[in-house]
């Protein structure tokens, strides 16, 4: 049985770790309403831009851009985001879970036969896809945290970009976690390349028939939004999935915080009870000890 | 009320929205300027200096690096990768970028270096240092 002293230490032992967890969520939440922020200032850019997008596109509905080209895939890249720290409960693994169903299932050929590139954002799944010996084209570590920039939102993808184009891949998918409430995270698996515009019918329709002037003319316009609508698609997915990974982050560390307490609780209430035991022992020893020398 | 309605996107934030008497923008066919009742345009921007003049005919000047206007019905929109005042530019990364784009542009024959995007790079940076006034380090 433990004694007094050991459940002591149990005690001081699990308050220290209470202390760390609490501190945790208290960064989480601090950095979430700052990832939080910038995910909304983020927001009109990329709504815009898929506007004009998609207005362009509908007015032009004969033109064919190689990045919206569909073509025969004989060589497929995944991106998977993740982050570069753990202790946020089942973020990183559910987004790891979701990119290895998909290479062991819709993209099995591609794996078995090499045709299938990984790109790993975030060193979660950097070690996770290594340590299984995937063969990993490309990783990018420390690109989260207060230094997360659109500069390189848009120099990954503008280099997978290029491979797109010069037919080294003929299809690219990103799998994040987006950001639905602090508490809620969804897996989002999305076609990258070729890109696939906004089909949703929230334009007004009166635009359309207003005769634009075009400079230099609809067809380059449209070539120079398109990568730009590519490089906000990448921003958005990194500003959600780690805006995630904080919301993650703060639901896991509050819960451990909470465990934490029961436990202490519980420890408490036995330490009590072993002292109380051990207590009434002492005074039944003594009673014992005084009833023997009086008969004596 | 010879004024139009401006709304300047990046995509870190929004960055100007409100009303002006013009704004002159680097097109990429040449650099145009837009006035009340402008006909509808939408044009591809290059690198370059972005002119407003607000309501009380002040003119400020901005650095782009690129992007796309919109113009109809007095309400612009202009989507800029990147677009930041007199102050806001970071003069010591601008110089810095300038050194490396050319560093790799004097290195183009010996290995291989992505052209367009150290031009574009030198541009973007050439660009901002010109804005604040630092053109005596190029």
């Amino acid at each position: 049985m433990a004694t007094l002293r050991d459940i002591k230490r149990r005690i001081v032992g699990v308050k220290n770790t209470q202390q760390i967890t609490k501190a945790m969520k208290m960064v989480a939440a601090a950095r979430l309403r700052k990832a939080q922020e910038n995910m909304i200032n983020a927001r009109p850019y990329s709504r815009k831009i898929s506007e004009m997008l998609t207005s362009l596109l509908k007015v032009e509905t004969h033109f064919n851009h190689p990045l919206l080209e569909e073509r025969e895939v004989k060589r497929i890249a995944l991106v998977v985001v993740t982050s570069d720290r753990g202790l946020c409960g089942g973020f990183n693994m559910n987004a790891i879970k979701t990119a290895l169903d998909l290479m062991q299932d819709e993209y099995l050929t591609y794996l078995r036969d090499g045709n299938l590139d990984l790109y790993c954002i975030g060193k979660k799944a950097n070690d996770f896809f290594k340590q299984k010996e995937y063969e990993i084209r490309e990783s990018h570590l420390g690109v989260f945290g207060s230094d997360l920039n659109y500069e390189f939102a848009a120099s990954f993808i503008n280099s997978v970009r290029e491979r797109f184009e010069n037919g080294e891949i003929d299809k690219v998918v990103i799998v994040f976690n987006e950001f639905r409430s602090v508490v809620q995270q969804t897996i989002i698996t999305k076609q990258l390349l070729p890109v696939l515009p906004d089909k949703s019918d929230t334009l007004e329709e009166e635009n359309l028939n207003v005769e634009y002037i075009y400079e230099p003319d609809k067809t380059k316009i449209i070539g120079t939004l398109i990568p730009k609508y590519l490089n906000a698609q990448m921003w958005h997915a990194l500003l959600e999935s780690y805006a995630a990974e904080l919301g993650a982050r703060m639901t896991a560390m509050d819960m451990a915080t909470e465990n934490a307490k029961e436990m202490i609780r519980s420890l408490q209430l036995t330490y009590n009870k072993e002292r109380q035991a051990a207590i009434t022992t002492e005074i039944l020893e003594i009673v014992g000890g005084a009833n023997a020398l009086k008969e004596g | 009320m010879k004024e139009l309605t401006l709304e300047i996107v990046t995509p870190s934030k929004v960055s100007f929205r409100g009303m002006v008497k013009s704004i002159t923008v680097p097109g990429t066919e040449g650099s145009f300027q837009v006035l009340f009742n402008h006909a509808p345009i939408i044009s591809s921007l290059d690198i370059g200096v972005v002119k407003i003049v607000d309501t009380e005919g002040n003119e400020k000047k901005y650095s782009c690096s690129g992007g796309t206007v919109e113009v109809l019905k007095n309400q612009i929109l202009l989507l800029a990768e990147s677009f930041e005042s007199k102050d806001e530019i970071d003069v010591d990364r601008a110089k810095d970028a300038l050194n490396r784009a050319k560093k790799r542009l004097s290195r183009k024959n010996e290995e291989e270096v992505d052209l367009t995007r150290a031009e574009a790079s030198l541009q973007r940076a050439v660009n901002r240092l010109k804005l604040t006034g630092n053109a005596k380090f190029m």
